[in-house]
C-alpha cells in the first residue's frame, strides 16, 4: 500500500507494530533469494535467528545486519548462516498434516486411476535431500496404512537421498526422540515404532523395508537423469541453499523424472516462485503442490 | 435450470417474510467512507454511526477487542471510530446490515463460518485488486462479501432441501455448489440472484452473485466475476471455507476465470501466487477475530 490508506485486515496488533520494521525488509530479502516466506507471526523466528547471527559476529543492530546481509562481499555466506539459523529445528515426523491428507485424500486415488491401465502397479517416491529420515520414514507408515485400501496389490518403493553422509546413517538407523516424535500420534508410535529406552523410539524393519537411503548431490546431472519413474517427489527446505541457475536446473530435473500426472512437494512456507513453467502450482485444502500434467487431464 | 424451477426460487424468495432492510445509515456512510481518505470528514461518520444503535454498539465492540490491545477501552463513538480506521468501520457497517437482515435462528449453515468465509473472501478480492493496479478494491470487497448470500436465501426458502444438500456436501467431502447441483437441481447462484433481482443490487454485483461459479458465463463484469471466483477458491483452500474438508485440487492459473482477468490486467502476470496465498494466511486469524467480536454479540441478541 503506497497510499495513506490502511489496509482492511493488518497491522492491527501492536505486538506486530513493535517489531522492528528491517525484519520485514530481512523476510522480504530471504524469500526474493531461497522461497522461503516467514509469516507474519513467525516472524520472531526470523529474529530471533537474526538475533543470534549478530551475537555471534558481534555486531551491533538489526540495520547493521541488514548491511552485511546486502554487501555484495558478504551477502551469500551471510544468507546461507541465517537460513541455517531458520530452519534449524524444523524437522519432526508428521511435520505437515495438510500435505498428507492431500497426498492420500487427493494425489493417491489420482495416481492410481491414471496408472490403473499399467500392468505393473508400482508407486515410486523420491524424498530428496532426506536428512535423518522423519520424512521418508513419515511417507513409509502413510503408505502402509493405505496398503489394505487405496494401494492394496502395489508394490511402494521410496528412495530417500541425501548428500550428507552423516545424516544418512542416522536416517538408517530410524532412531527418534520426543523433539522429532512432537506431532507423531500413539496410534502410529504403537503401531510402527519399538521403544529402546524411555526416550528414544525406533521404526520397525517393515517400515524400513519400503525406503532405499542413498547418498545423492542434486546438482550431480550425470546421476539426476538416472532418478527416472517417479511419481511424487518431496524435496522440502533444500532448494533453498540453492542460487537461482542450480535451482532452476535441479527443478528441471524433478519436471523430467516426474512421470505424467506426478506431484512434486516443497516445504509448506517454501515457494518455486517463478523458476519453472512447465509445473502447474495446484492448491489443496491447506496445501500447495507442483503438477506434470497427464495428456488426458491437462485441463481441469 | 428450467422454468419451472426458476419459477419456484422467485416465488419463494418473494414469500420470504423477514425482509431484509437496509438501516437508513447504511447509504449514506457508505457514500462518506468512499471518499478518498483525507476527504472524509470524521465529524460526518461518528454523526451517522451514533444514529444506529446496533452498528454503534458494534464498532465500540470491536474497537474494545483485545485484537486492539488498547490498555483503556474507547468510550466514545468518536474513540471508536478512531481506533477502528475508516475501513473497519466499513466492514463493520456492511456485515451488520446483512447480518441484521437475516435471522440467526435457525441456520442450516453455521452463521459464524458464513461470515468468515463471506468476510474473508471480501478481504482476499481487495487484496488481490490490490496486486492488479487498475482494479477497484472497494467494489472487489463489496462483491466478496456478497457473492454467497444465496446459500442465507437457501436458508430461509428451502431449508429442507437445503439442509439435505449440506449434508451430502459433508459426507462426501464435495464442494457445497456441487452438492446443491446434485441434490436441487439449482445451487445459491440462482436463489441468490433472485434475492439480489429484488433487492434492486447494482448489476455487477448480481453478475456475481449469480456467476461467481461460472464466470465464462456471467453477461457484463467478467472481471470482477472472474476475481471473485478466483478468490472464493484461494479461500476455501486456505482455512476461509465452509468448515469441512473439501477434496479438490484447485488450479488457478489454468482456470477459465484466469484467462478473463488476464486480459483485463496485465500486472496478473507478475503476481508471486504462491507468496500471495502465504500473505492471506496472516490474515485469516484476525478475519475469525473480527467474526467472533461481531457475531459472539448478533447472536446473544436474538
Amino acid at each position: 500500500m503506497t497510499t495513506g490508506m490502511q489496509p482492511a485486515f493488518s497491522t492491527a496488533a501492536p505486538i506486530k507494530a513493535a517489531m522492528d520494521p528491517i525484519f520485514r525488509q530481512i523476510r522480504d530479502l530471504v524469500y526474493k533469494v531461497s522461497g522461503i516466506y516467514q509469516l507474519d507471526e513467525k516472524l520472531y523466528l526470523l529474529a530471533d535467528g537474526c538475533g543470534r547471527r549478530i551475537k555471534q559476529l558481534n555486531i551491533k543492530s538489526p540495520r547493521e545486519y541488514w548491511d552485511l546481509l546486502t554487501a555484495h562481499s558478504s551477502r551469500e555466506a551471510e544468507l546461507r548462516q541465517l537460513l541455517n539459523e531458520i530452519t534449524i529445528g524444523e524437522t519432526c515426523l508428521f511435520r505437515s498434516q495438510p500435505q498428507l491428507d492431500a497426498l492420500h485424500k487427493i494425489v493417491l486415488p489420482e495416481i492410481v486411476v491414471e496408472k490403473t491401465k499399467q500392468v505393473t502397479k508400482r508407486l515410486r517416491i523420491w524424498s530428496a535431500g532426506c536428512s535423518t529420515g522423519e520424512e521418508s520414514y513419515t511417507l513409509a507408515m502413510n503408505m502402509l496404512e493405505q496398503s489394505e485400501r487405496l494401494l492394496k496389490g502395489w508394490t511402494v518403493e521410496i528412495l530417500a537421498t541425501d548428500l550428507n553422509d552423516r545424516s544418512l546413517e542416522a536416517a538408517k538407523a530410524g532412531i527418534y526422540g520426543d523433539y522429532a516424535l512432537r506431532a507423531t500420534t500413539d496410534y502410529f508410535k504403537r503401531k510402527y515404532f519399538v521403544t529402546l529406552d524411555e526416550k528414544k523410539l525406533q521404526v520397525k524393519p517393515e517400515v524400513k523395508k519400503l525406503i532405499t537411503f542413498s547418498r545423492l548431490n542434486l546438482q550431480d546431472d550425470s546421476k539426476m537423469l538416472f532418478m527416472k519413474g517417479m511419481d511424487i517427489v518431496f524435496c522440502c527446505n533444500v532448494l533453498i541453499y540453492f542460487d537461482g541457475p542450480s535451482k532452476s536446473k535441479v527443478i528441471d530435473h524433478f519436471f523430467s523424472n516426474l512421470n505424467l500426472g506426478g506431484y512434486f512437494f516443497l516445504g509448506t512456507s517454501e515457494s518455486l516462485m517463478k523458476l519453472n513453467d512447465q509445473f502447474h502450482l495446484v492448491h489443496f485444502p491447506g496445501a500447495i503442490a507442483y503438477w506434470k500434467p497427464s495428456l488426458q487431464s491437462s485441463k481441469l | 435450470m428450467t422454468t419451472a424451477i426458476a419459477d419456484t426460487i422467485r416465488e419463494r424468495v418473494k414469500r420470504i417474510e423477514t425482509t431484509p432492510s437496509i438501516p437508513a445509515v447504511f447509504l449514506p456512510l457508505l457514500e462518506l467512507l468512499n471518499a478518498p481518505p483525507e476527504d472524509v470528514k470524521l465529524e460526518e461518520v461518528v454523526k451517522l454511526v451514533s444514529y444506529d444503535n446496533t452498528i454503534a454498539a458494534q464498532c465500540l465492540r470491536v474497537a474494545s477487542s483485545p485484537l486492539f490491545g488498547l490498555a483503556k477501552s474507547p468510550e466514545s463513538i468518536k474513540g471508536a471510530v478512531i481506533t477502528l480506521g475508516l475501513r473497519r468501520v466499513e466492514t463493520i457497517l456492511l456485515t451488520c446490515c446483512l447480518g441484521n437482515a437475516f435471522p440467526t435462528k435457525n441456520w442450516t449453515l453455521d452463521p459464524s463460518v458464513f461470515w468468515r468465509h463471506s468476510l474473508g473472501c471480501a478481504m482476499v478480492c481487495r487484496k488481490f485488486s490490490e496486486k492488479l493496479a487498475a482494479a477497484d478494491g472497494d467494489k472487489a470487497y463489496m462483491a466478496g462479501l456478497l457473492h454467497d448470500i444465496g446459500f442465507m436465501v437457501n436458508c430461509m426458502a428451502f431449508p429442507e432441501e437445503f439442509a439435505n444438500a449440506v449434508k451430502q456436501a459433508l459426507q462426501n467431502q464435495v464442494p457445497l455448489d456441487q452438492a446443491e447441483r446434485a441434490t436441487m437441481g439449482f445451487t445459491h447462484c440462482e436463489t441468490g440472484r433472485a434475492l439480489a433481482e429484488k433487492w434492486h443490487l447494482a448489476s455487477d454485483m448480481v453478475q456475481v452473485i449469480a456467476h461467481h461459479h461460472t464466470p465464462e458465463l456471467s453477461e457484463g463484469a467478467q472481471p470482477l466475476v472472474a476475481l471473485v471466483h478466483l478468490s472464493d477458491l484461494l479461500c476455501r483452500v486456505r482455512g476461509m471455507g465452509y468448515g469441512y474438508y473439501e477434496c479438490h485440487k484447485v488450479d488457478l492459473a489454468h482456470n477459465p476465470a484466469w484467462t478473463i482477468l488476464q486480459k483485463e490486467y496485465r500486472d496478473l502476470e507478475r503476481v508471486d501466487l504462491v507468496r500471495f496465498t502465504f500473505e492471506l494466511d496472516e490474515a485469516v486469524g484476525e478475519v475469525f477475530e473480527l467474526v467472533a467480536t461481531i457475531f459472539g454479540a448478533a447472536a446473544a441478541r436474538n
